[in-house]
């Protein structure tokens, strides 16, 4: 069974980059520092787009939804293959009762949407996992793989 | 638009150039939410005053644009056009262009142009409202 408690007490040593999400300038901040962290990392413009990109949705559904949480990303930059980025949101809001609903395009709870968060985050990175549980929160946890060309 | 009004205060968040018929809005800050938000209220009032028959955005600035920035601005194109008022959006860069069609986002209401220049051309060549 997957721990959600557990995932968002995770120490914040444990990230390259960790963000409290708690006002809606914490979204901006989220995206810039994974925009930097993903330079850094080696990833190419568009990656580093993709990946600014995530993050800013990610950030978003956890300012609206659940009201606070984290965002935590890592960079594992010793890969064979190219650079590695991990990102992590995790909340303690309400949850979501119907994930395979939520995982919808165009599916949206709130009205000013176009309910592409978080397929968009889908589509943008390699992998892509969602835990929820309702009245414990959610966890999305996504990785991006750099190509080396 | 009275209670954002005193909300958020009369503070312009970009310059919007008056050119002939047309409103130049070269974004070059990052839209947080509640930028996209004031820079949509700035837009429809300043169509309101200078009749203008279409805006111009240029985005060649701006390097991330998530769904919401999109919904907003695709938003604000739909306002504009319900006063009359045609919407170009012009100068995005290849990796927004890139992560916007991979998440599926359409901008709707809205013309696209590859450069200012060819917005110009667009909101000058075509009349009444798209």
């Amino acid at each position: 069974m997957f721990d959600i408690a557990k995932v968002y007490e995770s120490p914040a040593d444990d990230f390259d980059v960790f963000i409290r999400i708690t006002r809606e300038e914490d979204i901006a901040v989220a995206r810039q520092m994974a925009k930097q962290l993903a330079q850094e990392a080696g990833f190419s413009l568009a990656d580093v787009t993709k990946i600014a990109t995530a993050v800013s949705e990610l950030a978003r559904n956890i300012y609206r939804y659940a009201g606070q949480g984290k965002i935590m990303l890592k960079k594992k930059t010793e890969e064979k293959e190219g650079p590695y980025l991990e990102i992590i949101a995790s909340d303690q809001g309400p949850g979501i009762a119907d994930i395979d609903l939520v995982m919808t395009k165009g599916y949206t709870t709130y009205e000013r949407s176009l309910g592409i968060g978080l397929t968009g985050v889908k589509r943008l990175m390699d992998s892509f996992a969602i835990y929820s549980e309702v009245g414990k929160g959610t966890v999305v946890i996504a990785g991006k793989k750099g190509r080396k060309f | 638009m009275e209670n954002l009004r005193s909300n958020y205060g009369d503070s312009r968040v970009v310059p919007i150039i008056a050119l002939n018929e047309f409103l130049l809005v070269p974004i070059q800050i990052d839209l947080d939410d509640r930028t996209v938000g004031l820079l949509q209220q700035q837009i429809l009032e300043e169509i309101e005053k200078t009749r203008a028959r279409a805006v111009i955005i240029d985005v060649r600035m701006v390097d991330i644009m998530d769904s919401y920035i999109s919904y907003t601005i695709s938003e604000t194109a739909a306002m504009a056009r319900l006063m009359g008022c045609r919407t170009v959006l012009c100068g995005l860069q290849p990796p927004v262009a890139l992560t916007l069609a991979q998440m599926g986002v359409m901008l709707q209401d809205i013309t696209i142009a590859r450069d200012l220049e060819h917005a110009l051309l667009l909101a000058d060549s075509q009349s009444g409202v798209g």
